[in-house]
């Protein structure tokens, strides 16, 4: 049979849209600026690129260690250690100008001003295909999470970013809260063209000879194969809530993991942690989702998205 | 850099708990140089989700690569249970090896353990371009030591023992005022407070350039993740890209903690 069609609308809404060639995406934090791997694999052939999250300035991180292997899982606490706004635009973005593949630039605020300012940045810059409004990040003092434990703090951010940007804006959820349905619906009333989810999940580790948490900063994030279930759980909760595009993302290691969030309801994937282990992990899982299409008879993804559901 | 299905040659005990592997690698052995490393898988399927670098220990002109290790954790531990005819999947050679300067004929290389690893490969290409090696290593103790007839020849070796039982007694850094006055250039690899101890002693050192592999817990292996980063008189330098090998003068050694000794985690074990 003829090549699947896997492209993918993930803003219908948005004026400028964020059309994917396919449906597989890169994590924040786990592929830098998407030249870190530009030596490793064929970059162009991802659906897209989402980039390091990034700050209004320059931010130094959190102290060593920041990663810790647990069972199936990775913790980290980068602590958003990342260049700033002002550097990605005058560095990073003209690189991704020349890309063919599309680049999500996720941000990560202490204040709904900053949300705004950082909106207002990215907007009309060259490269930049979209924003994913981070308010999941379990690692920073003050931002972060803390706007997305609830629907009042997290729509009040995503309305600041619509309202200084005609980008495609992703908002990307915790899975640290009691309802997930009732954050994606606040930040979508806001203004968000889809929600990405999940973020990790809080957790830390021990180490029993200096009895003293294993992290530098006592508590980290966890993400790999052993919060899958869990991400899947919330995707099909959350696409079964909305209408609106949900990208899927958490302990995605192979098409089957991938194919499994589609069918739960998610229109696009992240690939994250398994990049680390298998290098060739975003690659392998689109040729998979495809070899799977073709094996199945299936032309179009669309026919995949929420069958499970 | 390449991830590859290498096969395993041969996997020795050299001594309690440490083994001596080599793999055939041939994309890797033809472009990897002495301080740089190789990602390694380790487990059945994502059981371990972290890969464990492993410094590389020898190139040979065959295409084979040796590593060294100690088993320190869970990933190391399933490491030593490969065996000849297994496959490794490996991913490098990554990170800034040492850079020999073209001026320094006389060579300082210093030991502390398993630290030797990666600077045999340094003192095999030192003597290949016909540059002068002295090295010192320091053991905890005469049964713990890299079997003499593994190293090159035409270097000068000396042995420090915490208990005296081979060599001196006490740390390789004792050794370090004895042995620097005809060194260009000093390389070292070995545990934190070795480094530390170097740093103090600046008088001895003396402004020649000193150049130290550092270990840390890695992530993607090639600058992306920001997991390795380090504080440095240039700002945050990142282990696994900026590194493995950094200026000792340059890294903030106060910030600089050691991994968790416990729980399993081995995955710094870069050494």
């Amino acid at each position: 049979m003829k090549t699947p069609g896997l492209s993918v609308q993930l803003a219908p809404d948005n004026r400028r849209g964020l059309l994917l060639a396919n449906p597989v995406m890169t994590a924040s934090g786990t592929f830098g600026y998407g030249a870190e791997y530009a030596e490793v694999m064929d970059i162009q052939k991802l659906g897209a690129i989402i980039c390091k999250g990034t700050t209004l300035k320059p931010r130094t991180g959190n102290p060593q260690p920041r990663l810790v292997e647990t069972a199936g899982g990775v913790l980290n606490s980068i602590g958003m250690e990342n260049i700033g706004i002002e550097a990605l635009v005058r560095e990073k973005a003209p690189v991704w100008a020349g890309w063919n593949v599309p680049v999500i630039v996720n941000i990560l605020g202490e204040s709904a001003e900053d949300y705004a300012a950082l909106a207002r940045r990215l907007d009309g810059v060259a490269g930049v295909s979209g924003i994913e409004v981070n308010i999941s990040c379990p690692n920073v003092d003050a931002g972060g999470i803390e706007f997305g434990s609830s629907p009042e703090a997290a729509a009040a951010v995503t309305a600041a970013a619509r309202a200084n940007t005609t980008l495609p804006l992703i908002v990307k959820l915790s899975p640290n809260v009691t309802d997930i349905t009732s954050i994606a619906r606040a930040v979508i009333e806001a203004g968000a063209d889809a929600v990405s989810l999940i973020n990790t999940l809080k957790g830390m580790a021990i180490d029993l000879v200096s009895r003293r948490p294993v992290m530098g900063n006592v508590s980290g994030g966890l993400s790999g194969p052993a919060i899958k279930p869990v991400a899947l759980h919330m995707v099909y909760q959350v696409a079964k809530a909305v209408k609106i595009p949900v990208i899927g993302c958490g302990g995605i290691a192979t098409a089957g993991d991938a194919l499994e969030f589609i069918m739960t309801g998610a229109s696009a994937i992240q690939v994250g942690t398994a990049t680390f282990s298998n290098p060739h992990a975003p690659l392998d899982v689109l040729q998979g989702i495809e070899d799977f299409m073709k094996k199945e008879g299936v032309s179009q993804l669309a026919e995949l998205i929420g069958a499970a559901a | 850099m390449k991830r590859i299905d290498a096969t395993i040659v041969s996997s020795e005990e050299l001594w309690d708990g440490a083994f001596f592997l080599w793999v055939r690698a041939p994309e890797i052995a033809t472009v990897a140089r002495a301080g740089q490393y190789v990602m390694v898988r380790c487990g059945e399927g994502c059981d371990m989700p972290l890969r464990r670098p492993l410094s590389i220990h020898r190139v040979s002109r065959d295409g084979s690569i040796a590593f060294l290790f100690a088993v320190v954790g869970r990933g190391t531990e399933w490491l030593a249970q490969r065996s000849k005819g297994d496959s490794l999947d490996l991913f490098g050679p990554l990170g800034r090896g040492f850079e020999v300067l073209p001026a320094s004929g006389n060579l300082l290389l210093i030991a502390g353990g398993m630290g030797i690893a990666p600077l045999v490969a340094l003192a095999d290409q030192a003597v290949e371009s016909d540059r002068s090696v002295t090295l010192l290593i320091g053991y905890r103790t005469a049964s713990q030591i890299y079997p003499q007839s593994l190293l090159p020849s035409g270097i000068e070796t000396v042995v420090a023992t915490e208990d005296g039982s081979l060599g001196t007694k006490g740390m390789v850094t004792d050794l370090l005022p004895e042995y620097i006055a005809d060194t260009d250039q000093v390389f070292a690899c070995g545990p934190l407070p070795m480094y530390k101890k170097m740093a103090e002693m600046t008088d001895i050192t003396n402004g020649k350039p000193v150049q130290v592999l550092l270990e840390t817990v890695l992530g993607c292996g090639v600058g992306a993740c920001l997991g390795c980063t380090i504080e440095t008189l240039n700002g945050n330098r990142r282990v696994c890209k900026d590194g493995p090998v950094f200026e000792l003068k340059e890294v903030v050694w106060d910030k600089i903690i050691a991994p968790a000794a416990s729980g399993g985690i081995d995955n710094a074990n870069l050494v």
